[in-house]
């Protein structure tokens, strides 16, 4: 494996509120995280910071991420 | 013995873990749940204990970025014997210092017989800094990526196949949290920005990476916590990731493989992590596959993300003694509802 990275790369945090239907959250947590973090950049690091299961069978989440951004 | 059940064992860095969120402390836990899975894969944050630390073949020591794909199904594990460590300075360190780090690097080779390759110091430095995130959680950046990766870049092409780095971090010796954290409460706010430097160079170079921070020595401090003790027995906090990068496994890209002995996501039986803990990628990956978790209460954290909050179903266990004791009871095929009083009731489905 090896990434050459064409431009010089920049570490950035970031903190996304994001929420999903909740079947859609237990089919594919990892994906709708990554997706919705890709949006900003490649996700390094990421986690959960805070959660709820809210009324409607919604799922809210708070991120705290670093990205890397070209 | 039954077949080994790969066990992953997570304590997220950098969020206060009453167990693991110090110098190495969750060590034991690490011990017991190897024993009983009979293979166990972790992170550095369990296994690095600064002057400290503890080699079991049984243990697969993957950083985090790596452990993230790995449970993604994106790489596969295949344990070695030995690795041919690459020493990474920041330029940053001041000589006396980066004389302390080359030194443990030569004495894991005179004392520990592990293999030595390269070592490199950056072409500038690297810039660490840290930060608390809104929830309390430690993170960080990095000034000069690019100079750790040409450096991690320079020591693959010579030859190391595993890389120990070592960065320069900010100090204030009479800061409040830190003095927090010598006695045993709050967060290490060191360990956000180590997780990033191991994650960036990891996910670069496709090697096993660890980070161990070059810091100025404290003045003794009569009220320190065990749990924080092994960071102030020696120069430096190298010797643990030396040892563990020493039998890291391969990090296999798709497509390569298997071989017998390679470890996939599809061979892992259980994952056990805080209670609280419970919205890394790792852990989210392995309950989206259906793989058993164990969700441990008594490792208080400051995060509540847990089985609740995120719709997760877990097993339960009280500590780590009663998480090995599931691990165990999965490894042996034993369901474990069975050993539960009274007998949860049947589930009858609707003709």
């Amino acid at each position: 494996m090896n990434r050459p990275e064409a431009q010089p790369l920049r570490l950035v945090p970031l903190e996304l509120e994001l929420s999903f239907a909740a079947s859609d959250w237990r089919q594919d947590p990892v994906g709708l995280c990554r997706g919705a973090l890709a949006a900003h950049g490649e996700p390094l690091r990421w986690a959960i910071t805070a959660a709820e299961v809210r009324p409607g069978h919604q799922q809210w989440l708070r991120l705290e991420a670093v990205l890397l951004v070209p | 013995m039954t077949a080994e059940l790969p066990t992953i064992l997570l304590i997220p860095t950098g969020i206060g873990c009453d167990q693991g969120g110090y110098a190495g402390d969750a060590l034991p836990v690490a011990r017991l749940l190897a024993a009983a899975s009979g293979c166990l894969i972790t992170h550095p944050n369990v296994m690095n204990g600064a002057s400290l630390y503890w080699s079991d073949a049984r243990i697969q020591y993957v950083e985090g970025w790596s452990l993230d794909a790995f449970a993604r199904g994106a790489l596969a594990l295949r344990p070695q014997r030995r690795q041919r460590l690459g020493l990474l300075l920041d330029a940053a360190i001041e000589p006396e210092l980066a004389l302390r780090q080359r030194q443990v690097f030569e004495a894991a080779g005179a004392t520990l017989g592990l293999e030595l390759g390269p070592l490199i110091s950056t072409d500038a430095p690297l810039g660490v800094s840290l930060r608390l995130a809104e929830s309390g959680s430690s993170w960080g950046s990095l000034e000069r990526p690019d100079a750790l990766l040409r450096a991690g870049e320079r020591l693959r092409q010579a030859g190391a196949t595993a890389i120990a780095v070592v960065a320069r971090f900010p100090e204030d010796s009479s800061a409040e949290a830190l003095q927090a954290y010598r006695r045993g409460s709050g967060v290490d706010a060191l360990a956000g920005a180590e997780a990033l430097i191991s994650h960036l160079l990891g996910r670069h170079l496709g090697l096993p990476c660890a980070h161990a921070p070059a810091l100025a020595p404290l003045a003794p401090m009569g009220e320190l916590d065990p749990r924080a003790a092994a960071e102030e027995l020696g120069y430096t906090f190298l010797a643990s990731v030396l040892v563990g990068l020493s039998r890291a496994p391969d990090l296999l890209p798709p497509g390569q493989g298997p071989l017998p002995g390679d470890i996939s996501i599809g061979q892992v039986g259980a994952v056990v992590a805080p209670a609280g803990a419970l919205g890394g990628e790792t852990l989210l990956s392995c309950a989206a596959r259906g793989i058993p978790l164990i969700a441990v209460q008594s490792n208080h954290c400051l995060l509540q993300v847990g089985a609740e909050q995120l719709g997760l179903t877990v097993l339960s266990a009280p500590n780590y003694t009663a998480a090995a004791g599931l691990v165990l009871a999965l490894r042996e095929g034993l369901a474990p509802r069975a050993l539960l009083r009274p007998l949860p009731p049947l589930e009858y489905l609707s003709g």
